[in-house]
């Protein structure tokens, strides 16, 4: 269905590209006649029929005579000659556009009035943009005789001047320059263009979120992502977007969310690697003015105009003590000025592959079954067959206790093992729990205005059935702004609202009840079946003899039964006041008002195991009269989960920017604001729940219930949960920023934040940072001759960002538990040591860095390199366990980092097919330099799973225990004091650091893309390479303690295949051999040595982009101003990898479960815009 | 024109400036807010009482003597799982610990001295009425009961037992009397360790209430600190005075279980049962080390000293596959009961009587508890020939009620062979045996490395 559609439209794109071939070839020509006519209507004739465009001044019109021409499909060039014959004018072509320039004197004529010829002299120079490119025609003026002369193609003059002469530089489309002769060779003279003269050339400057910097005075480290980058890609959530397109910015990926006690606190997205240990590591972002409370994916895209992300502490430290982790400032669009309405209306449908479930190699179902029969052999399952009966045993087990048992036959047992040797569970999980993504995106906005008001309206709809089977996810994003302009257009009033709201359907969570691999969830007619959970077979088969509620699992139902549905609803409102009190000086009022509401409900109905369960667990039956007590009634559970926040934020501005005579040029920014954010989470339980009548069972939350399998008691959760919090900050901040002749900037910020820490004298509560940064455009220079490097700029800055830690205090703190102790009083307990010197985190960060463009921007970039350090970090220190804690959370930590981002854009191809690149280049390596905490064993930094900082490394290392092979009956051998060693327990308990090798950063130091993009006429096709290089990660490979689990654990890789078997394998193989009974210690030796090490280097070719556009222009009659149909093809695959294990380094298998790559992905869109 | 301007040029100034007033005005109360509703800086008796209530912490008890007591074994298979703490602590192995750290029968009663720090501190800047006078003194009891009970615990394990012809020698335990985490760790003397838990508990006497917390009985007591002070005098051989706390607590509470009232299940008794007078627990970490299920085997001999229609082989034990093996004991759970009960109180009152030659009311005591023991109408009460003949029964009878209890095992060889009991212990693993001498040094448990590096403190010579 969908490839037929793509069909359709790759072949309406062909027809329009052979349309619009002969509509460029006919337009060359030109066909006018008139009598006395103003040039100015000759030349929007000439505009409407070649597609060209005229630019001209005024002045040129008014020393021009009106023309009469008639002429009929005469060649442009030919025509415009005849047209200014008898003018003072000329004109020069330049890629389509045609300048107006006056006719140069004839040379060696004294310009008029010139009384001083004596003293005056040839003067040179050279008249470019700032890219370089010449500027032929323009116009040089000496002021004190009023003579001219225009610059030749080259945009080189000679003017006879004296020195102190003033000379006046003009360009159509360009801002005029003065300059005094100092020298008879005056260089390079560079004209800046007007902002609003020219479309499609866009003047960046950059968003810091309280003010725009323009490119030319920045000294800080800027990544920008125009709206064009955005739109490059598709994708729900506005974030993703950013990702190989950022300079600085990486994406980290295999994070470990949750696991076991410890947090480890890994950011999905790092900007300039790391700065923090335990405190918050994600970056702040920035949505139109304001911190962004909310769900960052309740954010539609299409509303993005553009991201600025602020990397050093010039750049962030604005933000003060929310900038350590980096800034991403995201701005939505506005309508503009004088603009009639436009409408635009973008939809795209996106089709992923189903994942590729065999990725992660199992080992096949026949070798498990075999390691079964081998351990039932052994007597390994005896304990759990005659101990209590209700412990979870496998199929293949229970089948081989019947048959010792005699209740089966060994032909029986043969037959039925048969069966499950040829099954495999992912058959099924990947029919019945995955499909193909399907997603749609529509999104229509309206914008415009006129002299007073300026508007801009969206509205944006998701829809999003993923992956996995029954859940989906839908969006609908609204948005409406206007701008006012009173008064003469001192005041401008801005209003916006925004909301979203966002349904998250997650009934499948991709588990599927079994780790057994050779289970079937299905009968043929696709009907559930059950597999072994939590209890025996036996046991649910016969417990309560027809009393209780049916125990068996059936993953089928449970997936056709969940209803875990979560409601996001988000809203903002903001107001600005902006006042222009005189030239330059603003001051202005902004309010932001947030609140957001997460509602999950998780209803269990009676049909779930997990209701069906809790009730049985808790049933006790009098056999004497056979009356069944339920503590829990019969009926659903729901659980609600409720989060609410509300925001406030207050900020008063002053700013004022000016130019003075002299090449003075000036802005302050000077501000305080105040934001409040308001949390509160709430979660309750309700039993016997009914959903057609809302009703429930009041329950007895206190007595302790005995539980069926008679194996211990416990009260009936509550599930009660409450938290609120409360984030309180004041700011107050300035900032300016002075250059000189456009060649120097100076710039500063300091800012002070105050925050409602606990417990803290109020004097502590703040915490003042500052930046400072220079730069210099030494190409502005007079002594700057590079022709061939046009643009050269130096900026170098140095200044503080900050980051919070709400979760410390200087006090002595208690926290009240959720739950009461088993009396049913409350219980609180110490979370918080005295801490009277507590203070906030501090980044310093030095930036150095150069700005480039060759001439014509065919190179052109920016190289950085940067020093972090961060101090004061907040980091556990070992105590005296006598003290009554084992550690003290406080200032103890510090660490470092540097780096280099590299950004290259180069223009290959100029004709009519375009080809540029864009190369981006980092580099980012952090290391902990003080970390007090108690290393412990080296067995523990071998986990992954753990923050394990260590002194001298990257905060997230790779480290393994050392490898020496197999030996000659296939025991893992380590080295341990460098000697080998098998014993296993002491090398994991080893203290020794030398025993552990560090193998490497987790995260790639190194990181990039390539992105080629092509051009032909309406065509644009590029694509996106992107690469990893420096990092290392660990492949799973078999363990034994999980395959003999008593449950049936996850049935291990397929390098199970590949162990040592018999005497001389350890010379071809690493994998070690079986052994009963076990050593646990044995199987983590290998499991976090070396020898399962790899390189996650990789190249890869993310994906391609290709649209096509048709205008108004080219086909007449067409409705619309402009159509782009487009194509976005991701996830490409992998182009080249460093290991051979055939594992995505993005997507490295965990020992468990299913592990997949993010599947390829293919979208299709068209954008209108009326 | 241009005035006009320069009026609303001020005014403008002037509405900015009185906006950033504003937020200066409300900005201490912004600072001052309380960052999370479950933060809170403990001041309050609800937030004291909540503190002492945590009783996954604060009714936690050291396991390791029990470890090392007499009252299990390992099969060799399941020795071999254990853990490398477990099994050094099964042999009596010089070093325990090796690298592990943070454990818990150190840490756990530290904890507990810590949190009962910061409540007496917090107690004492309250400031004292008359509505809240009563709360103050009775949460000040329980305080001071926690850290003695805190205390006599590590002693138990790691000083060596009390002696009072060596005791002002003797390298007790760090006293730790305020919440300073930066006031450093030093080993007072044995004879200073107990004489500080028996002035924590003289001085909680007069402020706990008399009446046992039936509901919670988590919570101290007058009853629990007489029953406490009892377990410290025996310890230290002080048998007088253990006798006389006994009867203290027990003139204000003795209720016995008959166990003819209770049903044989997996957990046959409740945390709230009426012999508990103060409820505590090995720590669950400590529950690897004699895992209720499964794993340890009760001493044969033991085993066999039970009689037929003795209740308490149904109520205490579980025979999985012939071999017995623990339950949970009084604490409803499965961790394993180490707290204050009447049962123990009767032994140590007929211990005392028995030791200071009154026979008849030793056996007295004996068979009021023993009645409730056996199937109804089978008992035959206990005769003695002398004090003497009582006193054997009498601890014969101790090892058999209080089995697997908190290491009163391990608290009585301690003891009993500073009185020539001369009791030897034995372990054979892998077809070795292993032997532990009385009065080893091996009695007193090495302290926990981290402690050793982190504080300075001496260590234990063994």
């Amino acid at each position: 269905m969908q490839i037929k559609l793509l069909m359709k439209l790759t072949a309406i794109f062909l027809t329009m590209a052979f349309l619009n071939v002969s509509a460029e070839g006919s337009s060359q020509t030109v066909t006018f006649s008139g009598r006395n006519v103003p040039l100015k209507k000759v030349f929007t004739a000439i505009e409407r029929q070649t597609g060209f465009v005229v630019f001209y001044n005024y002045d040129h019109l008014e020393q021009a005579n009106p023309v009469t021409i008639s002429e009929k499909d005469l060649p442009l060039v030919s025509f415009l000659q005849k047209l200014f014959r008898d003018q003072p004018l000329d004109f020069v072509i330049k890629n389509k556009t045609i300048v107006i320039t006056h006719k140069s004197p004839a040379p060696g004529l004294p310009g008029p009035q010139d009384n001083d010829a004596g003293q005056s002299q040839p003067v040179t120079g050279t008249v470019t943009d700032s890219s370089g490119v010449p500027l032929a025609g323009a116009t040089i003026t000496l002021k004190r005789t009023k003579t001219f002369v225009t610059a030749n193609q080259d945009g080189q003059f000679t003017v006879q001047a004296n020195m102190g002469d003033v000379l006046v530089v003009s360009f159509v489309g360009f801002q005029s320059r003065e300059i005094r002769i100092g020298s008879a060779a005056l260089g390079r003279i560079l004209l800046k263009r007007y902002v609003s003269s020219l479309s499609g050339v866009e003047v960046r400057s950059y968003n810091t979120g309280y003010q725009q910097i323009p490119k030319e005075r920045a000294t800080g480290a800027f990544a920008i992502v125009d709206n064009e980058l955005i739109n490059r890609s598709v994708s729900i959530n506005v974030l993703d977007r950013l990702e190989n397109v950022t300079s600085g910015v990486a994406f980290n990926k295999n994070i470990i969310v949750n696991r076991a006690y410890q947090q480890i606190n890994q950011a999905t997205i790092a900007i300039r690697g790391r700065s923090t240990i335990n405190s918050n590591p994600n970056s702040l972002v920035i949505l139109d003015n304001f911190p962004y409370d909310g769900d960052l994916s309740t954010i539609n895209p299409n509303d993005v105009e553009s991201i600025t992300v602020l990397k050093d502490a010039a750049a962030s430290s604005i933000w003060g003590a929310f900038s350590g982790n980096g800034v991403i400032v995201i701005t939505t669009k506005k309508g503009k000025y004088n603009q009639p309405l436009k409408v635009s209306v973008n939809g795209n449908f996106t089709i992923a592959a189903k994942p590729d479930l065999h990725y992660q190699p199992w080992m096949s179902s026949a070798d498990y079954i075999e390691i079964e029969q081998f351990l039932y052999g052994k007597g390994f399952y005896n304990s759990t067959l005659s101990g209590n009966a209700y412990s979870q045993v496998s199929p293949v087990v229970q089948l081989l206790a019947d048959q010792t048992a005699g209740t089966v036959t060994a032909d029986q047992v043969t037959a039925q093992l048969n069966t499950y040797r040829n099954q495999d569970v992912r058959d099924d999980v990947g029919k019945y729990f995955f499909r193909k993504e399907d997603r749609q995106q529509y999104s229509v906005n309206l914008s415009g205005g006129d002299s007073h008001d300026k508007y801009y309206f969206s509205g944006g709809y998701d829809y999003d059935l993923p992956n996995l089977t029954y859940n989906n996810y839908k969006r609908v994003t609204v948005k409406g702004g206007n701008v006012f302009s009173l008064w003469k257009q001192k005041i401008e009033i801005t209003t916006d609202v925004q909301f979203n709201q966002s349904t998250t359907t997650l009934n499948n969570t991709g588990s599927y009840g079994t780790s057994l691999p050779y289970m079937k969830l299905a009968d043929a007619n696709g009907n559930a079946l059950a597999v072994p959970y939590t209890y025996r077979q036996t046991y649910t088969d016969t417990a309560g003899q027809g009393k209780l509620l049916d125990w068996t699992y059936r993953p089928l139902d449970e997936l056709r039964n969940a209803s875990n549905v979560t409601l996001l609803t988000d809203y903002h409102i903001n107001l600005g006041l902006k006042y222009r009190i005189i030239k330059g000086l603003e001051a202005s009022f902004l309010y932001q008002y947030s609140k957001g509401n997460s509602d999950d409900e998780v209803y269990n109905s009676l049909a779930t195991w997990y209701t069906r369960n809790m009730i049985n667990s808790f049933s006790q039956i009098n056999w004497t009269t056979g009356a069944i007590t339920r503590p829990i009634p019969l009926g659903g559970i729901l659980d609600k989960t409720q989060n609410n926040y509300e925001s406030n934020n207050v900020r008063g501005l002053l700013t004022y920017a000016n130019t003075f005579d002299g090449g003075h040029a000036l802005t302050v920014l000077a501000g305080a604001e105040v934001r409040k954010n308001d949390a509160f989470t709430s979660s309750y339980r309700l039993y016997g729940y009914d959903p057609s009548t809302t009703t429930s069972f009041n329950m007895d939350y206190v007595d302790l219930f005995t539980q069926y399998t008679a194996s211990y008691s416990q009260q009936i959760p509550s599930n009660i949960y409450n938290l609120g919090t409360v984030n309180n900050y004041i700011s107050y901040f300035a900032n300016a920023g002075y250059t000189y002749n456009e060649r120097y900037t100076i710039t500063g910020s300091a800012r002070r934040d105050e925050s409602n820490l606990f417990g803290v004298n109020t004097n502590q509560k703040g915490v003042p940072l500052w930046s400072a940064g220079a730069a210099w455009n030494i190409s502005h220079e007079n002594f700057y001759h590079v022709d061939w490097l046009p643009n050269l700029k130096f900026r170098l800055t140095d200044g503080y960002q900050g980051n919070v830690n709400p979760g410390v205090a200087a006090l002595t703190t208690a926290t009240y538990g959720g739950a009461n102790n088993v009396y049913g009083a409350q219980q609180a307990s110490i979370s918080n040591l005295p801490n009277p010197t507590l203070r906030w985190e501090k980044v310093n960060q030095v930036n150095m860095a150069i700005d480039f463009a060759s001439i014509h921007n065919t190179i052109s970039g920016s190289i950085d390199y940067y020093i972090k350090k961060g101090t004061d970090l907040i980091a556990p220190s070992p105590l005296d366990p006598t003290t009554g804690a084992t550690s003290f959370t406080g200032n103890t930590g510090d660490m470092k980092a540097h780096g280099l981002d590299v950004t290259i854009n180069t223009i290959n191809l100029k004709g009519r097919l375009k080809w540029y690149t864009t190369f981006l280049f980092n580099y980012a390596l952090d290391e902990v330099t003080v970390y007090k905490a108690n290393k412990g064993s080296i067995g523990i930094y071998t986990g992954t799973g753990f923050l394990n900082p260590n002194v001298g490394h990257p905060l997230y290392s790779l480290y393994s225990f050392k490898w020496a092979g197999l030996d000659s009956v296939g025991n893992p051998r380590a080295i341990l004091d460098g000697k080998t060693s098998e014993d296993y327990a002491n090398i994991y308990n080893s203290t020794n650091f030398d025993n552990l090798k560090y193998d490497g950063p987790i995260n790639p130091p190194i990181f990039g893309s390539i992105r080629n993009t092509f051009t032909w006429k309406q065509l644009s096709f590029s694509f996106l390479l992107s690469y990893k290089f420096g990092f290392y990660f660990r492949r799973p490979s078999i363990s034994y303690s999980t395959l003999y689990s008593t449950a049936g654990g996850y049935g291990g890789t397929a390098d199970y295949e590949r162990r040592w078997q018999k005497p001389g394998d350890e010379l071809r193989t690493i994998v070690p051999s079986m052994v009963y009974p076990l050593d646990p210690y044995r199987d983590g030796f290998y499991l976090n040595s070396t020898a399962l090490v790899e390189k996650g280097d990789y190249i890869r070719l993310q994906d391609l982009q290709f649209s096509y556009d048709l205008t108004k222009k080219q086909v007449t009659g067409l409705p619309f101003e402009t159509v782009r149909f487009y194509v976005y093809a991701n996830n490409i695959g992998l182009l080249w990898k460093a290991n051979h294990s055939g594992i995505d380094p993005d997507f490295v298998p965990q020992n468990a479960g299913l592990t997949y790559p993010n599947p390829r992905s293919i979208s299709t869109g068209i954008k209108l815009d009326f | 024109m241009e005035k006009i301007i320069n009026r609303y040029n001020y005014s403008w100034l002037f509405l900015l400036c009185a906006t950033l007033m504003t937020a200066s005005c409300r900005k201490e109360a912004l600072l001052n807010a309380k960052p999370s509703t479950s933060l809170v800086i403990p001041s309050s008796i609800q937030d004291f009482q909540a503190i002492l209530d945590a009783t996954l912490t604060m009714n936690v008890t050291p396991s390791l003597g029990e470890a090392s007591a007499d009252n299990y074994y390992l099969t060799d298979t399941k020795f071999q799982s254990a853990q490398p703490v477990v099994q050094n602590t099964y042999l009596w192995a010089k070093d325990i610990f090796g690298a592990s750290t943070n454990i818990d029968d150190w840490n756990y009663p530290y904890e507990q001295v810590f949190n009962a720090n910061v409540v007496l501190e917090g107690l004492a800047k309250m400031q004292a009425t008359a509505s809240n006078q009563q709360d103050i003194n009775t949460l000040t009891g329980y305080a001071l009961f926690y850290r003695a009970y805190a205390f006599f615990n590590v002693a138990q394990v790691f000083a060596p037992p009390y002696d009072s012809t060596t005791a002002s020698s003797d390298l007790g335990i760090p006293l730790r009397l305020s919440s300073d985490i930066t006031a450093p760790s030093i080993r007072a003397t044995v004879k200073d360790t107990y004489a500080q838990i028996i002035d924590d508990l003289n001085r909680a006497c007069k402020l706990t209430p008399t009446a046992l917390p039936t509901a919670n009985r988590n919570r101290p007591s007058r009853p629990a600190v007489y029953a406490c002070l009892a377990r410290v005098y025996q310890s230290m051989r002080a048998y007088k005075e253990a006798g006389a706390a006994a009867d203290s607590a027990l003139q204000l509470y003795s209720s016995l279980i008959d166990y003819n009232t209770v049903a044989v299940a997996t957990l046959p008794f409740k945390n709230n049962n009426a012999e508990t007078i103060f409820q505590s627990n090995f720590s669950s970490y400590a529950q690897t080390l004699i895992p209720v299920i499964g794993i340890a085997i009760i001493d044969s001999n033991l085993y066999r000293s039970y009689a037929a229609n003795d209740l308490r082989l149904s109520l205490y034990f579980r025979v999985v596959s012939g071999v017995p093996g623990p339950r949970g004991g009084y604490s409803g759970s499965l961790f394993t009961f180490s707290g204050l009960a009447t049962d123990e109180l009767y032994l140590i009152r007929a211990e005392s009587y028995a030791r200071a030659g009154q026979a008849s009311l030793a056996m007295a005591d004996l068979n009021t508890l023993l009645s409730k023991r056996f199937t109804t109408g089978t008992f035959i009460p206990y005769t003695a020939t002398d004090a003497a003949d009582a006193l054997q029964q009498i601890l014969a009878e101790r090892r058999k009620e209080l089995e697997l209890r908190g290491g009163l095992r391990w608290m009585d060889l301690r003891r009993l062979n500073k009185e020539g009991y001369n009791i030897t212990l034995t372990r054979v693993v892998n077809g070795q045996t292993y032997t532990l001498p009385p009065n080893s040094p091996l009695y007193t448990l090495p302290i926990p490395p981290d402690v050793i590096t982190l504080s300075g403190i001496t260590q234990n010579a063994r």
